[in-house]
């Protein structure tokens, strides 16, 4: 069944993970409103999570995620006329708040339940901010079209009177460029390698080549994300060779956007829709023994933490403990450290890279994994800016109103980024990549593509 | 008769006020004496059920069918301090079929709507509920605020023309040929809303008639006149969860037994309770293992209340009483009914009448047949009308409004402080000067608070108890110095300290017995803040003024002169 055809389905959050050992009745099953009150339990009101708030420090009109966390959940009440505040709309999920809460409280669990509730109940459906974000949090439906024809579409994505047309009728900035779609889709090229097969038979040269058993248990499902499939197929590419490399097969399985930006904007309905493909295509191969690798780290994020937080799929719990990095897996499970030794870097990106850590890079502990992995490597520098958010968070920095707030939450990063000798970024962040080319006007790789150039000859 | 009788009501709880305010609407001149806050007593201390009847359907019939007329009234009277939560029996397998049947007879014969759900019914409308219950009656029992409720009845015999003086001890009876003339009355500070600090002192108060309403105190008021008043005392201990598990009242369907109720309320739950009787009103053990005791066997109705974060827990004492010739053993067999004893009839006292017993729901109806009564003595035929004249607040109102666009409120605050101002909501929080948010877990603002200390001084226990404010899940810790701060300018300095003071104290005391796990990181928390930044480890103010005129206050002299004083950080001020 495609997309298309689906009925839509209704929000259905599954009841959270609220320390309590739930046991589900279904004897509600059209129930909007979940209860995320017990979580404000864990709150001390200490106001930690507001001082890490990139959005409350630049935007006075932002409550910060301690009143539309805890306090909101807790005031709330579980009558269908309770509204949830509408300042949730400028959150922009960074999930910062989510890692600087010393005493655990689920604050974006809280967030993206309170927006999928305002958007279902109290957001008209017909306003041109709930078409703009519904456009904006549906990148895969526009790049899917856009890559059927990326020349066009990068011409008139980018043309001054479209874009000024855009800004005016959706309040989509101007002020940004669009990323260019590939004339060449990741999946395409891929195809084009063998698919499945082809990567078993170079996992098995490599293996060889290695000394490793030829049959090894090294098998991953790479999770692209719509990104590095219609934009930066390089960074995809990387992955297939850096873990063919190693001796890992690697499947890619059918998927759909990871929900990211639908998270952001509220649309629980559209992101559960494409949880339901992704996680039932990566439970089946995790039960055959696959992780899924994300070379995104709000893919990653998603499926580790989100869905398994905000949906009740078959399944997701076991998809969200097999998930993984890319870099973060290799460094499990591989010596990287050591073939990194033993190589230098030169010519293109013999350089000194200035790396951000993307936000939810850091709420899964790898916000400094590049910084570590190739300190060592020769010809290259990787120099950490600091630890502020660039700013786009996504969907976030695209539209009008935010635009300029966007801006200044990323000042920090660009001052930072200006200050290192070379003149290329490093991010794991497809959107934080965006922010901090458009910051600084460098170009930006993702680690994959510098680990590639280190190992893969 | 020239003028109108003028009648001293002693005690400013429930029943107190809602006596006051009934003699006061029918033309009676009338004084109410509280020693403490309004609510000062078991009021203030109770469950906050407006009970449908359902829980005395079988063993107090009469009991039970005042209830739910009341029930209705209240709805009526005093819709904003009233939340219909509904309300659930609930039967588990060990618990009897016998007597659940008996009690879904008793609510029926009782005229109290009943009707039998199904476990998975009972588990749809409240999720929390265990998972192996057997079934439940629904029954409309409801959540009442008793402070909102006393302080609206308050203000509406005020409006009449009643002089309500809280802070004001009796301290005897004043008896002259064998009757009742007067009572003499202890002000801790002056007449009127109190202050700090004012010059209290002694009045004699002469009266035609005395009414005695002092709960469980209402043996030493008789005392004074060598009545005797045989009020049995009856200890209960109740906890307050940090937020609501439930939000249907769920009651255990057995005959009888401490420990089988919740009660959701505002934005919490509170458990309940015990029954044991004690010798003083005012000094009783408060015991750790009560707290355990509830927990342990409410968790069998919800079990998520086990892990669940506690805020405070409290205790009251019930004013029971038994007419002489009973002699009940156990409190729980003490009828919760409400008994008139006329001093004349009595004792041969003329001058006086006390009120014993009932419950809060049924305070008005009590207010009634006193308020009946004393008029039979001066030969007055008035009507009763607080039946039907709202309370001030539950005139009609809505709490669907535009909380953003007519209060500048954000949806949960304005949606919390309409619903606590019914409908005196325009008129306090329609504000032209900024109205920034007080105390953040019960969502109080400026306005709110400026409201409450315009109608009661500068207690600020009786602006907590009006508002909700440091009532939350940090229970004062963020902003006790914020009320304070509301305060200045219409108090001074010591006044404003000797408030704060109060207040913290009070704060502190209910969550001595919930310093375990959240609440107690919470403690922790708050201690730290005080010690730090207010001093409260070791006050050095030491009652002394502090010279504020020391500290730097942040404004850069016009004349560009070099800034004197210390700079915030403390250290000396440098640079230019
Ligand atoms: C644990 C518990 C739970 C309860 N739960 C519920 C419930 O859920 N629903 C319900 O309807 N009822 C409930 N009740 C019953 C209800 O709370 C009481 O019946 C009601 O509040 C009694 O009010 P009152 O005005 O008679 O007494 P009080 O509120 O005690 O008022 C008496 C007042 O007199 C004052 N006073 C005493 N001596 C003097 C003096 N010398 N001078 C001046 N003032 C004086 C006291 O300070 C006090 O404020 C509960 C009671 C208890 C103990
Ligand atoms: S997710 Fe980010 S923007 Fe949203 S409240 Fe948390 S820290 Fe602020
Ligand atoms: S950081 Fe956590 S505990 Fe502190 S205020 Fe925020 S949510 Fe509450």
């Amino acid at each position: 069944m495609s997309d298309a055809e689906r009925p839509p389905t209704e929000f259905e959050p599954a009841e959270p993970n609220t320390g309590e050992e739930f046991e589900p009745v279904d004897v509600f099953p059209d129930s909007t409103d979940f209860d995320l009150r017990p979580g404000a339990d864990s709150c001390y009101k200490c106001s930690t999570c507001d001082t890490n708030c990139p959005v409350a420090e630049v935007d006075d009109d932002f409550p910060g995620p301690k009143f539309q966390g805890p306090e909101q959940w807790r005031l709330k009440q579980n009558e269908e006329d309770y509204e949830v505040d509408d300042s949730v709309m400028d959150c922009s999920n960074c999930m910062r708040c989510d890692n600087a809460c010393p005493s655990g409280v689920p604050l974006s669990q809280m967030h993206n339940t309170a927006r999928g509730e305002y958007v279902e109940n109290q957001m008209s459906k017909l306003s041109v901010e709930y078409i703009r974000n519904r456009i904006l949090a549906n990148y895969r439906t526009s790049a899917w079209f856009a890559s059927k024809v990326p020349r066009l579409a990068n011409a008139v994505m980018n043309f001054g009177p479209a874009r000024w047309v855009m800004e005016k009728t959706m309040g989509v900035t101007s002020e940004r460029e669009f990323p260019a779609f590939a004339t060449e889709t990741f999946r395409e090229w891929w195809d084009r390698q063998g698919a499945a097969g082809g990567s078993r038979e170079r996992a098995r040269e490599n293996r060889e080549r290695r000394g490793d058993p030829v049959d090894a248990d090294k098998k991953v499902a790479y999770f692209h994300g719509c990104y590095s499939n219609y934009n930066t197929p390089e960074v995809g590419k990387a992955m297939v060779r850096v873990y063919e490399h190693f001796g890992y097969e690697v499947v890619v399985p059918e998927q759909r956007c990871s929900g990211t930006p639908m998270f952001a904007n509220g649309m629980l309905t559209d992101a559960r829709r494409h949880a339901e493909v992704n996680v039932s295509s990566m439970a089946d191969l995790v039960e055959q023994g696959y992780d899924a690798i994300a070379s995104c780290t709000s893919c990653s994020m998603a499926l580790r933490q989100e869905y398994p937080e905000l949906f009740d799929i078959d399944g997701v719990e076991e998809v969200a403990a097999h998930t993984f990095e890319s870099v973060e897996y290799l460094r499990i499970h591989e010596d990287l450290r050591g073939a990194i030794d033993e190589t230098e870097i030169d010519g293109d990106l013999a350089e000194e890279f200035a790396y951000h850590a993307p936000c939810h890079a850091r709420n899964q502990g790898l916000n400094r994994q590049a910084v570590e992995l190739f300190g060592d490597l020769d010809g290259v520098d990787v120099e950490d800016v600091g630890d502020s958010c660039s700013g786009i968070s996504g969907t976030y920095g695209w539209k009008a109103e935010k635009y300029d707030k966007s801006m200044e939450i990323g000042e920090e990063m660009f001052e930072h980024m200006e200050d290192t000798d070379g003149e290329t970024g490093m991010t794991e962040c497809p959107t934080c990549a965006m922010q901090m080319e458009h910051g600084t006007g460098y170009e930006i790789r993702h680690p994959l593509e510098l680990l590639e150039a280190a190992v893969v000859e | 008769m020239a003028s109108a009788p003028h009648i001293a009501v002693i005690g400013g709880g429930s029943t107190g006020i809602g006596i006051a305010r009934d003699l006061s609407m029918r033309g009676l001149d009338v004084t109410l004496l509280e020693q403490g806050n309004l609510t000062h007593g078991t009021t203030g201390r109770m469950h906050g059920l407006l009970h449908s009847g359902g829980r005395y359907a079988v063993s107090d019939q009469a009991s039970a069918r005042e209830c739910i007329e009341e029930n209705r009234v209240l709805r009526d009277i005093a819709g904003h301090c009233v939340e219909m939560t509904g309300g659930l029996f609930v039967k588990r397998p060990e618990d009897s079929e016998e007597y659940f049947q008996e009690k879904l007879e008793g609510c029926r014969a009782c005229d109290i709507p009943a009707e039998v759900v199904s476990a998975s019914e009972a588990r749809a409308m409240e999720p929390h509920l265990a998972k192996d219950i057997d079934k439940a009656i629904s029954v409309p029992d409801g959540a009442v605020d008793p402070f909102r409720l006393v302080a609206a009845n308050a203000a509406s015999a005020s409006e009449h023309g009643a002089r309500i003086e809280t802070h004001s001890t009796v301290e005897d009876l004043i008896v002259e040929d064998e009757e009742v003339v007067g009572v003499e009355v202890e002000h801790a500070s002056g007449a009127g809303e109190r202050v700090h600090g004012t010059e209290g002192g002694r009045e004699e108060i002469r009266a035609d008639y005395v009414v005695n309403a002092t709960g469980a105190w209402a043996g030493r008021i008789g005392d004074m006149a060598g009545v005797d008043v045989e009020v049995r005392p009856s200890k209960g201990v109740m906890t307050i969860m940090n937020t609501r598990q439930v939000d249907t009242v769920i009651n255990r369907c057995r005959p009888k037994g401490d420990a089988d109720i919740v009660v959701p309320h505002e934005t919490t739950c509170i458990l309940g309770t015990t029954d044991e009787e004690v010798e003083d009103p005012e000094d009783y053990p408060e015991e750790q293992w009560e707290v355990d005791m509830m927990l342990e066997t409410l968790t069998e109705l919800v079990p998520m209340l086990e892990e669940a974060r506690t805020i405070r827990s409290f205790w009251g004492v019930r004013p029971l009483y038994e007419p002489p010739n009973v002699g009940s053993d156990d409190p729980t067999d003490i009828t919760r009914d409400y008994f008139l004893l006329d001093h004349a009839e009595r004792d041969g006292l003329e001058g006086m009448t006390s009120i014993v017993g009932g419950k809060l729901t049924t305070y008005r109806m009590m207010g009634e047949e006193i308020s009946d009564h004393v008029c039979e003595q001066f030969g007055i035929d008035a009507e009763c009308r607080t039946a039907d004249v709202p309370l001030p607040g539950s005139e009609d109102f809505s709490v669907l409004r535009d909380y953003m666009d007519e209060f500048g409120l954000r949806s949960p605050i304005g949606r919390r402080s309409v619903e606590r101002l019914g409908s005196r909501a325009d008129e306090v929080l329609k504000t032209d000067g900024p109205n920034p948010t007080v105390c953040a877990c019960e969502g109080v603002t400026r306005a709110e608070i400026q409201d409450a200390i315009g109608q009661s001084g500068s207690d600020l226990n009786a602006v907590r108890i009006r508002t909700r404010s440091s009532m939350g899940n940090c229970q004062g810790g963020f902003c006790c110095h914020r009320m304070a701060n509301e305060l200045h300018d219409e108090y001074d300095e010591a006044t404003t300290r000797a408030a704060w003071d109060e207040l913290l104290e009070e704060r502190w005391r209910g969550q001595r017995h919930a310093l375990w796990g959240e609440q107690l990181s919470q403690a922790m928390l708050n201690y730290a803040l005080h010690a730090t930044t207010q001093n409260r480890d070791n006050d050095p103010a030491d009652g002394d003024p502090v010279d504020f005129a020391a500290f730097d206050d942040g404004v850069e002299p016009a004349d560009g002169s070099p800034r004197g004083g210390v700079a915030t950080d403390g250290g000396e001020y440098c640079g230019d």
